[in-house]
């Protein structure tokens, strides 16, 4: 594989490159995180103390709408909702409490790619994908680009946030009295857990270039 | 002064006759009375004339919660409804219903610390409360439905993330003997038919908001913390039932169940519960399993898992899966729910083909919980069922219905034990369809009247449990002696307090338990073991008060009074002590409005004497000691003619109960011939105002 060729442009680069040089340069994230949290529906109890622990301890505020785990969605009628008749999960079908998780994407992430103020970015040690509240312009571009839905939206500060893995010691991991919540090296679940929705957010143009460009290249490259 | 966190700020009012629907500010007229019950006792102290009757349109229907629901203080999942008590004999008083589940938490999110619904609907309604947005829609499609099919539909509406509290058709059709539900199993008994009498089917919630916390945010998770690291099992049970690796100590009767090779055996695949050091807090979820402690060891190969309310560790609600139910019942394999919930439909059998603990007895539960949770029915802790045997084996019923409707029921199927039987008996309850299903659908003490039978008789039998004005007891002498007995005088229906005995059961030690009494209450003889009664001493009668006050406390706080106080803890090197000062510290941290544990005991005797001021209002009596605060016949018999404080018996003394009654009223600043609370009482937690409109009536002493 070339790719690794060009994960070291990354995070700050394209500036450089040719007609697409801005005064800003785009945002194109290459790095993986360090790990993510995953959880075993069989074991989840709906007890919503992994919601709680993510918007009180890291906002001072009780705030399932704001939290990013999602739990609460899911736990009347599971991921399929009411409508799912006979397929119906959590408390009112099977029993099972599907607990919603980022998955930190790799590139392209779908999130970064889709805000318009480049404000999803990462940040060492463990890359986790996190919004810069600062860039943030509260648009909500990145919660129709979420295929997953994990973008949460802070109401009475106008910003989108998601999970940033709480620096190493995600409290929704500690919360959890079942243990159902784990935080693990980081692997890709993209093709692996169902999508909640089709993303409608539009790339901007400027990125929609430099990744065709730079994906014709890869396979220009490959060929 | 705050308003800064821990509460919502919006009390909703709804008039279903007029269709006007209002706010006000919480904080301004509520805030000492904190929430929950403490907001329905100031309605209805307020609003609700003394001579209304339940289901007149002036009677109001309060669904309180407190500062911490919502919150991350453990177990806060709790609704107390207030309103007039259908069931409460002769004379219906306030008294309040309570609810685990998820509406507390969503009600908090829409914005709103409560809801006041007033007036009638003039044909069926449910009222939805989406944040600001407030609708009465109607409900004529959703009338004659059952609970479950109601709430789908709500929530259909509404959205999967909606807490629906609806009635069956028991409290459509003002059955007393019905619920108000939410989230598929969480039940507030008593109000059903309150909620039927306004035409209101449901109430749907579903709120995006956040409640601040007006603390730090690392105090807040500190405090936290520590509470977790308190909490035992179910009914803050601190050592576990068998022996553990960690364990110091077991005791046979603790509600802490798991052990190596206890699995939830219906998870796919099995989970086993563990050992469960209590320094491991991702393990708290597998210690208790109530289907395995009431239904037996065989309801662990069922276990799906544990089911919580709304921020709370413990799931005392097992869900449990038991296919066969599904082809012989014809009802869903699976079920959920706690204690007497769980036993529903067991209870009403003397004996079953395989035994008390068998399989069939376990089908009973789920075609209980099937019917009973989905047409809306109450129990009274286990009285309808206790009243149903007693009623049939005594011949009673034989007796008193006409032959026709008599022999319209199977009786040799209910006498096999043959589950099937509920199909016939439930559905005419709710549809009050014969005598016999009218007659038990009016709780006992309209029961006992309508039929002519003495309640002296019910109030004899130990079997019974039934102790007066239609309810039955709730952890009294049986538990706790003097102070259980006493505490149980106290309300208007079943005292549904825990207090005293969350720390009696807890499984520790005699001697470490006194060591624990006298920190918290003063002194060692507060508390006696079990059947092992010494006599009565005022240390016993602090510690009714305080567990009382409690309650009250924590039923207005919106938090769980079957896991609290946390009077004692697992940990050995805290020589088991609890902390029962985290009221105040989550109170004070969510709310900024700080309190100590004694000030907050002081707002908590507020809420307790307002619920006694209405109490003696709507009777309009002097003498309370010997018209209300009165125990059954049955608490001073001992069966083997045992004396009073000799080991093994549970049996009061009526001399001794005298003046425990005598040393509470002292407690409480009551006065002790009439039971009434004295004006000074009343001042000192700022209820002067409440004492003079009971002056003008001649109520005080």
């Amino acid at each position: 594989m070339k790719i690794s060729g060009l994960a070291v442009i990354g995070f700050s680069a394209f500036g450089t490159y040719g007609t697409l040089q801005k005064k800003e340069p785009t945002l194109i994230i290459m790095e993986k995180a360090e790990g993510l949290v995953i959880g075993d529906p069989t074991l989840c109890i709906g007890c919503m103390r992994c919601e709680l622990a993510c918007t009180e301890f890291n906002d001072g505020k009780a705030s399932p709408s704001l939290s990013r785990i999602k739990v609460s969605r899911n736990m009347n009628f599971g991921p399929k909702g009411v409508f799912a008749g006979q397929l119906r999960q959590g408390n009112w079908g099977n029993g099972l409490i599907t607990q919603d998780l980022c998955l930190q994407c790799p590139h392209p992430v779908p999130c970064a790619n889709a805000c318009p103020n480049d404000a999803i970015v990462v940040r060492p040690p463990l890359y986790a994908r996190v919004v810069d509240p600062e860039k943030c312009g509260g648009c909500r571009m990145c919660l129709r680009s979420c295929p997953w839905e994990m973008i949460s939206f802070d109401e009475e500060a106008n910003k989108a946030t998601k999970c940033f893995l709480c620096n190493g010691k995600p409290k929704c991991v500690e919360a959890c009295p079942a243990g159902a919540l784990r935080y693990i090296t980081w692997t890709d679940l993209m093709d692996r857990v169902p999508l909640r929705l089709v993303p409608t957010a539009v790339i901007p143009p400027e990125k929609s270039a430099l990744c065709i460009a730079c994906h014709k290249n890869i396979k220009e490259f490959q060929e | 002064m705050s308003g800064k966190g821990g509460w919502a700020g919006k009390v909703l009012r709804v008039n279903l006759s007029t269709g006007k629907i209002s706010t006000e500010p919480t904080v301004d007229r509520f805030k000492d009375f904190l929430g929950g019950t403490g907001i329905g006792y100031k309605v209805i102290w307020d609003e609700v004339p003394p001579e209304t009757k339940p289901f007149d349109a002036a009677n109001k229907i309060i669904f309180g919660v407190g500062p911490l629901a919502g919150t991350g203080a453990p177990c806060n999942g709790r609704t107390a409804i207030t309103s007039l008590w259908p069931t409460c004999w002769p004379v219906p008083l306030v008294a309040s219903g309570h609810m685990g589940g998820h509406f507390a938490a969503q009600l908090k999110y829409a914005g709103y610390d409560a809801i006041i619904i007033e007036g009638q609907a003039d044909s069926p309604v449910w009222l939805s409360i989406s944040d600001s947005e407030v609708k009465i829609k109607d409900a004529r499609h959703l009338w004659g439905e059952g609970i479950r099919r109601a709430t789908i539909a709500i929530s259909q509406e509404m959205g999967p993330e909606a807490s629906v509290a609806a009635i069956g058709q028991a409290g459509e059709n003002l059955v007393p003997m019905s619920v108000i539900i939410n989230s598929y199993s969480h039940s507030a008994g008593g109000l059903g038919a309150v909620m039927g009498s306004k035409k209101l089917k449901a109430i749907g919630v579903r709120g995006s908001r956040s409640i601040a916390i007006a603390g730090p945010k690392d105090e807040w998770e500190k405090a936290v913390k520590l509470h977790l690291s308190l909490l035992g099992a179910n009914n803050q049970h601190v050592v576990p039932s068998s022996p553990q690796p960690w364990a110091e100590y077991y005791s046979r009767g603790s509600r802490w169940v798991a052990s190596r090779g206890r699995k939830w055996g219906a998870a796919a695949p099995p989970i086993e519960t563990g050992t469960c050091d209590p320094h491991d807090p991702n393990r708290i979820a597998f210690r208790t399993n109530n289907a395995a402690y009431f239904l037996g060891e065989m309801a662990w190969k069922y276990t799906v898992r544990g089911n919580s309310c709304f921020g709370c560790p413990i799931s005392c609600h097992t869900l449990i899966k038991v296919p066969s139910v599904s082809a012989k019942y014809g009802i869903s394999e699976i079920g959920q729910n706690t204690c007497s919930g769980l036993t529903f439909g067991k209870s009403f059998f003397k004996t079953f083909p395989d035994g008390n603990q068998g399989e069939i007895s376990i089908e009973a539960c789920m075609v209980g919980m099937s019917l009973a949770d989905d047409l809306g029915i109450w129990c009274n802790y286990g009285q309808l069922q206790r009243d149903f045997k007693k009623l049939y084996y005594d011949g009673i019923l034989k007796e008193k219905l006409e032959k026709t409707e008599f022999e319209s029921y199977s009786w040799n199927i209910y006498e096999a034990g043959n589950p099937v039987f509920l199909f016939e008996l439930l559905p005419r309850i709710a549809a009050k369809d014969g005598e016999l299903a009218s007659v038990l659908g009016l709780g006992t003490g309209y029961m006992l009247e309508q039929w002519g039978i003495e309640e002296e008789e019910w109030k004899k039998n130990l079997d019974l449990r039934y102790w007066k004005m239609g309810h039955p007891k709730h952890h009294a002498n049986e538990d706790a002696g003097q102070c259980g007995a006493i505490m149980n005088t106290q309300y208007n229906r079943d005292v549904q307090c825990h207090s005293h005995t969350n720390f009696i059961r807890n499984g520790l030690p005699l001697d470490i338990q006194k060591r624990l009494a006298k920190e918290i209450w003063g002194s060692a003889d507060a508390i006696d073991a079990v059947a092992a009664y010494t006599p009565m001493n005022i240390y016993k009668a602090k510690m009714a008060k305080w567990s009382l006050l409690r309650k009250e406390l924590h039923d207005s706080l919106s938090l769980c009074n079957w896991m609290g106080p946390v009077a004692a803890s697992p940990l050995k090197e805290r020589g088991y002590r609890g902390d029962d000062s985290l009221e105040s510290l989550l109170y004070s941290l969510a709310t900024g409005d700080k309190k100590g544990r004694v000030e907050l005991d002081q707002v908590a005797e507020r809420i307790f004497l307002l619920h006694r001021a209405l109490t003696i209002r709507e009777m309009g009596q002097r003498q309370i000691r010997t018209l209300h605060d009165t125990m059954p016949e049955w608490v001073f018999v001992d069966p083997l003619g045992k004396p009073p404080f000799t080991p093994g018996t549970i049996h009061m003394d009526k001399e001794d109960i005298r003046k425990g009654l005598d040393m509470f009223y002292q407690e409480l600043d009551w006065d002790c011939s009439s039971g009434l609370p004295k004006r000074d009482a009343y001042k000192k937690v700022g209820l002067s105002d409440v004492a003079a409109e009971l002056a003008k009536k001649g109520l005080l002493p």
